[in-house]
């Protein structure tokens, strides 16, 4: 029988390391410490292991945010990918190559799943080619919401068949998992799942965020590139667009910043895929290393005066 | 003096960069000339081939995505297809030595004979020299050169970007496409996609 909001749970290997680290606070020999902190370590390594099921190169978990399932109120689920030294998965734009992982929720009636969030992805780098994606491990959240007249009796069981795609830089392996968990359903709001909580926390911190009120933002377009004019009220020294869209800007063409009064310019090459005018540039915008914020925004009409009026900004909802 | 030297050393450096910040393949325009080994041992060269269509298919044959199109048959009978009505076919391997996709002459031949793979050649690029020209970045990216030598098509082979055999049947095959939009006379509606796969090994 599982506990509520994981998908298998393996009591055992977690109150081992629990109590094996206890055990090393006591008096006791270096050799014995160095031992127990190796056994810890094999004992933390197997049980991370058997908590996913397996996929090419590493583990996937489903891992819901709350111990139960309350009507009429929506639910996070993360989608928990934690992969082997040199693999990757891939964003929801994967760049030159690969695809994204994609999820084929099975849900009972009166559960309905909403966009997936996607964290901050990185830049993966080989010749020409330009991919984006995750390594190590990392959480795709989405939120399930619950119709108000959801009847509170069995446990629901939510799964998800989850299609991807794993890389290293040498080779992609296609895999695929089923995914699954059962979960009460209760009036009461649900509180925390005392594991997820951490995980949901710190998958939220990598997801980029709205930009802020009082930023302004301005796409004119060239012949053959995007100038993003970013209007923040301070300097930026270092920017990269991760573009939401496929087939826009050229992945592997050097993002040139200038900076300007205020802000920074960054001139994007288009792709040579793009053939029709596009109306909007949507995508993620990293800043000075690490902060990520969605942007969308209209392009400039021909014609308009250059940077000499304030651009409402859309954020993306997913 | 001063100036004719800095002169020279401008237009060698605009000639030596010119390579590398062209697209050198542009749809519309003329497809840049190769030569290349074939894995017969023949000498190929683009313009030897002026008259005729010409597809490029690049190709590795660990990827999965190439995997999906050589184990449902798919590529076989497209080159059997078109190879039949008179268009030249090379099949490109751009995987440098020792990475994904490389092979001898001897071994391309094999996998050709067993898969029953029929292209006018398969071309050995392991320098990326061709790959490189055609900023082929996927396998399998394709691309269609019309009997003027004029680059008609550029992008992915079909319209379902997924390793799964059963996404061949129903897939727009964007090749046949443009070639059967060329050959009518037409206008091809759809001249470059976006490359799916297996990203090329140089």
């Amino acid at each position: 029988m599982t506990r509520a909001g994981h998908q298998i749970i393996k009591n055992m290997p977690e109150g081992l390391c629990i109590k094996t680290r206890m055990q090393g606070r006591n008096p006791s020999s270096c050799l014995s410490r160095a031992l127990t902190l190796g056994v810890t370590m094999l004992l933390c390594a197997a049980s991370a292991q058997a908590a996913g099921t397996p996929i090419p190169h590493g583990t996937l978990e489903l891992i819901a945010e709350n111990q139960w399932i309350a009507a009429g109120r929506n639910l996070c689920f993360g989608l928990r990918f934690q992969l082997e030294k040199g693999w990757h998965i891939y964003w929801v734009n994967p760049g030159d190559s690969g695809e994204p992982p994609r999820v084929k929720w099975q849900l009972p009636a009166g559960l309905t799943a909403g966009a997936m969030e996607w964290p901050t992805p990185r830049r993966f780098e080989a010749s020409s080619i330009v991919d984006f994606g995750y390594e190590d491990a990392v959480m795709l959240i989405v939120q399930l919401h619950a119709e108000p007249n959801l009847a509170a009796q069995q446990p629901i069981r939510i799964s998800a068949g989850v299609r991807l795609l794993v890389c290293s830089h040498e080779m992609c392996i296609p895999g695929k998992a089923q995914l699954s968990l059962t979960l009460p359903i209760k009036s009461q709001p649900p509180p925390p799942d005392a594991r997820s909580i951490d995980l949901f926390s710190a998958t939220r911190k990598s997801l980029p965020r709205p930009v802020p009120g009082n930023w302004r933002f301005n796409v004119a377009e060239a012949d053959d590139s995007f100038a993003l004019t970013a209007n923040l009220g301070h300097q930026i020294t270092q920017a990269i667009f991760f573009p939401l869209a496929e087939s826009q800007i050229e992945n592997a063409a050097p993002q040139t910043l200038l900076p300007v009064a205020g802000g920074f310019r960054l001139r994007l090459r288009k792709s040579n895929q793009l053939l029709k005018p596009i109306e909007r540039l949507k995508g993620v915008l990293v800043l000075s290393g690490d902060r990520a914020y969605l942007i969308d925004v209209p392009l400039s009409k021909p014609g308009a005066a250059r940077g000499g009026y304030a651009i409402e900004i859309h954020t993306p909802q997913s | 003096m001063k100036h004719s030297t800095l002169y020279s050393m401008l237009v060698a450096l605009v000639l030596c960069t010119f390579p590398l910040l062209s697209s050198a393949a542009k749809v519309g325009e003329a497809a840049p000339e190769f030569k290349g080994t074939a894995s017969d041992g023949k000498m190929i060269r683009l313009s030897d081939y002026h008259g005729k269509y010409v597809v490029l298919e690049w190709h590795n044959n660990g990827c999965p995505y190439v995997g999906k199109h050589y184990n449902s048959g798919n590529m076989q009978r497209l080159q059997k297809r078109w190879t039949g009505e008179g268009v030249v076919w090379f099949t490109i391997l751009s995987s440098a030595p020792h990475k994904q996709g490389y092979v001898t002459a001897s071994e391309e031949n094999d996998y050709m004979a067993k898969m029953h793979a029929v292209p006018t050649a398969a071309l050995l690029d392991p320098t990326g020299e061709i790959g490189h020209l055609y900023e082929a970045k996927t396998s399998p990216q394709m691309f269609v050169i019309n009997p003027q030598g004029v680059l008609i098509y550029d992008g992915a082979i079909d319209d379902k970007p997924t390793t799964d055999l059963n996404d061949v049947p129903g897939a727009t095959n964007y090749v046949s496409v443009a070639l059967e939009q060329a050959m009518a006379g037409k206008h091809v509606e759809t001249p470059v996609t976006r490359p799916y796969g297996c990203s090329v090994k140089y």
